[in-house]
């Protein structure tokens, strides 16, 4: 029971922070129909901008510069969509991908040169570093943390698409842009807010993760790949079916580990490859017109 | 050292391929995008390459270790360079990839008529490029990676070895367990990622305890892929085996990662690790580097005047070094620092820098470098280089201002008692 306890709460962390990258990606891929590769750099630089404000401190610091890396991340989104992305929409996908790709590589660099190549490390404060014991298992608080980050973010965007006049835009958009911009909505200004709040999901997600985590360069490789299976099975553009995704992904992982270690990793992909076969279209998406 | 698989391409299924495809394939020329300046032998200089791992997360290794094989030319070239010569560096990324690092030493070799290669971080470019070497009849240095098959069934006579191998470090680390447990019987656990480099370093260090006659017993081996981003059930089964010590193969940005989730959970109240706590990562650790725990470390700036450390100019290079780079020299620049002195050595000895010359001097050669006199024997060019363990510190260090280790747990491991012996090397061989 401890065992299992201690495989839910770390599968669930996991999950949950891997929800966060990619409904950003997924809300943007669902109102402007781009791939951005680039998406796990956004989500490298809210970790490096975390180790940059916390510093050596830690405590009240820490959450504030939470909030700090994520707000620079969603500007520097803002900027990546004025200046390249915003011209992809309606492109080739390839051509697409060569250009997120382009701007993966460039933020890769950059990140090089203004944080260098080693590890950093961020201490979580005091309150939520320590472990709580609960049915013999004893677990870290700070997965809570993640967890409970994730769910308010899925709350969040969840009352933003269904309860707000700016969702009904996007999830218009979604639907049919040129219907939208017919009816006199600002789609430049829609796309350019969506692109925004999608690099703010993945620059939280980078700072909240980091006193789990060593930062460092590699970071943007190593998500992004995750989180396009996440998406793709999620079902492109359906931040309800990102969460599913995420626990599927999640779950096959760790039931990957228990039952053949050294399969691990496939047991993710034979996730994928079932929910593609049986709906390629993702959990919940729909099927492309 | 270790092998690196780059983001898991067994990326099937319809849409998924379609989407990830591009990714995959975009990432393993990442780096091919070589920062090689081109130049040749013509007009008065010569030219070395060093095809490493310059981006990703083990990019630090290849980084630092760039920077030790500049300086040492850069130190060459400042007293007249080699034979009347100047030294130049040309450099590429292989992105822990053996094809792109094959390639690019190719490229060199072919464009750039480097005379001598200093080599990767990753053991599998490295076995890709000693062969290459060999066929153009360069000397190739390995002065990071430090599998021994480089040295035992990969042998060629334009090889050496400037690192302690995957048999020495493992060796030293049991050495250290030995003397600390005594005849008492000690439980002992493993955990290192499921590739070469970590399953091998886990079978070298079960055999060295063995042939050590400790008194262990093993309670529980964890294997998780590489990468694996959630480690909760690899460290849960660890901890649920309560081993007194725990050898890890993890290192650098690895090694960092597990010891902060391990702290959350705990793990360093009861347990004693054993991995490679060098300055890097205790560095990144800061106060979260776990006090007790056991590092091990293949050339510590810090350690300078101790035997290994104690040669000619070391405490020179390391302000050098500090100025130059703002941080002190890992072990990776220092090591590839004497890689560059040994082959400037191999240079003068043999009047030319004609490879098959070179090597042929080199062999059995004694080289005076910042380490103090290093041998690479005739048998295998393996250097007689020792091995560093010691017991990470709760204070921080007034020099350094960081947390090393105690001074007084210091324990350096002899070459002759870790090397393999020049019989059991050569049986390695066929």
């Amino acid at each position: 029971m401890a065992r299992f306890l201690i495989e839910v709460i770390g599968t669930l962390s996991d999950a949950g922070s891997l929800f966060m990258v990619a409904a950003g990606l997924t809300l943007i891929f669902g109102a402007m129909r781009v791939i951005n590769l680039a998406h796990g750099s956004l989500y490298m630089y809210g970790a490096f901008l975390m180790t940059t404000f916390v510093g050596a401190s830690s405590g009240l610091r820490f959450w504030w510069s939470i909030a700090l890396a994520a707000v620079i991340v969603a500007a520097l989104g803002a900027v990546m969509e004025l200046g390249i992305v915003r011209f992809l929409v309606g492109k080739e996908p390839l051509t697409q991908l060569v250009a997120t790709f382009a701007l993966f590589l460039i933020l890769a660099d950059t990140a090089l040169h203004l944080w260098g190549n080693g590890a950093r490390t961020v201490v979580a404060p005091s309150s939520v570093s320590g472990r709580f014991t609960i049915a013999g298992a004893v677990l870290p608080v700070y997965d809570l943390v993640i967890i409970g980050v994730a769910v308010a973010v899925g709350i969040g965007l969840w009352a933003l698409l269904r309860h707000t006049s700016v969702g009904w835009r996007i999830r218009a958009a979604v639907d049919d842009p040129e219907v939208l911009e017919s009816g006199g909505v600002n789609l430049r200004r829609l796309n350019l807010g969506v692109f925004a709040v999608g690099a703010l999901l993945a620059g939280i997600a980078g700072a909240v993760v980091t006193p789990q985590v060593s930062v460092a360069p590699g970071m943007d490789e190593s998500i992004i790949v995750t989180t396009l299976l996440v998406v793709v099975i999620g079902g492109l553009g359906s931040v309800t079916g990102t969460a599913l995704a995420a626990l599927v992904i999640g779950i096959a992982d760790t039931v990957g580990t228990l039952v053949a270690p050294t399969w691990a990793s496939t047991f993710m992909y034979l996730a994928v490859i079932l929910v593609l076969v049986v709906r390629p279209w993702g959990l919940l998406g729909t099927p492309e017109r | 050292m270790p092998i690196r698989h780059h983001t898991p391409r067994r990326l099937a299924a319809g849409l998924a391929l379609l989407l990830l495809a591009p990714v995959a394939a975009a990432c393993s020329s990442t780096s091919s995008t070589a920062s090689s300046t081109a130049s040749s032998t013509s007009g008065g200089s010569v030219t070395v390459g060093e095809s490493t791992t310059l981006s990703s997360s083990i990019a630090e290794l290849g980084q630092t270790a760039l920077q030790g094989l500049e300086l040492a030319v850069a130190n060459i070239n400042a007293h007249g360079g080699l034979l009347g010569k100047k030294v130049k560096v040309v450099s590429a990324d292989d992105s822990a990839t053996p094809a792109t690092g094959a390639s690019n030493e190719r490229s060199m070799i072919l464009n750039d008529h480097v005379v001598a290669m200093f080599g990767p971080v990753v053991s599998s470019v490295a076995s890709a490029e000693e062969p290459i070497a060999a066929q153009y009849h360069i000397p190739i240095f390995f002065s990071v990676s430090n599998d021994i098959a480089l040295m035992t069934s990969g042998f060629t006579k334009y090889g050496f070895q400037l690192v302690p191998n995957t048999v020495m470090e493992p060796r030293a680390a049991a050495a250290y367990l030995a003397h600390e447990a005594g005849s008492t019987q000690i439980t002992v656990g493993t955990f290192a990622p499921n590739y070469s480099f970590g399953t091998s370093s886990v079978a070298g260090f079960i055999q060295a305890l063995k042939d050590l006659h400790v008194n262990y017993k093993l309670v529980s081996q964890q294997f998780p892929p590489l990468n694996a981003t959630n480690i909760a059930p690899y460290l849960s089964a660890l901890i649920a085996a309560h081993p007194e010590y725990v050898y890890n193969a993890q290192f650098g940005g690895d090694l960092v990662s597990f010891t902060q989730q391990a702290n959350q959970y705990g793990f360093f109240q009861h347990t004693k690790m054993i991995a490679m706590y060098s300055a890097q990562p205790l560095e990144a650790l800061g106060s979260s580097a776990p006090a007790g725990a056991i590092g091990f470390d293949r050339a510590p700036f810090w350690l300078a005047g101790q035997q290994g450390m104690d040669g000619p100019g070391i405490s020179a290079f390391i302000s050098q070094f500090k100025a130059k780079y703002g941080d002190y020299p890992s072990a990776w620049a220092i090591m590839t620092y004497t890689a560059a002195q040994s082959w400037a050595y191999g240079v003068k000895k043999a009047g030319t820098f004609n490879g098959t010359s070179v090597s042929n001097a080199l062999s059995g050669a004694t080289i005076s470098t910042i380490r103090g006199p290093i041998t690479l024997r005739a048998c295998d060019h393996q250097a007689n280089v020792p091995e560093y363990v010691g017991v990470v510190s709760s204070t921080v260090d007034p020099t350094y201002r960081l947390r090393l280790w105690d001074p007084s747990s210091v324990f350096i491991a002899q070459p002759k008692t870790i090397m393999l012996t020049c019989a059991q090397s050569l049986a390695l061989r066929s």
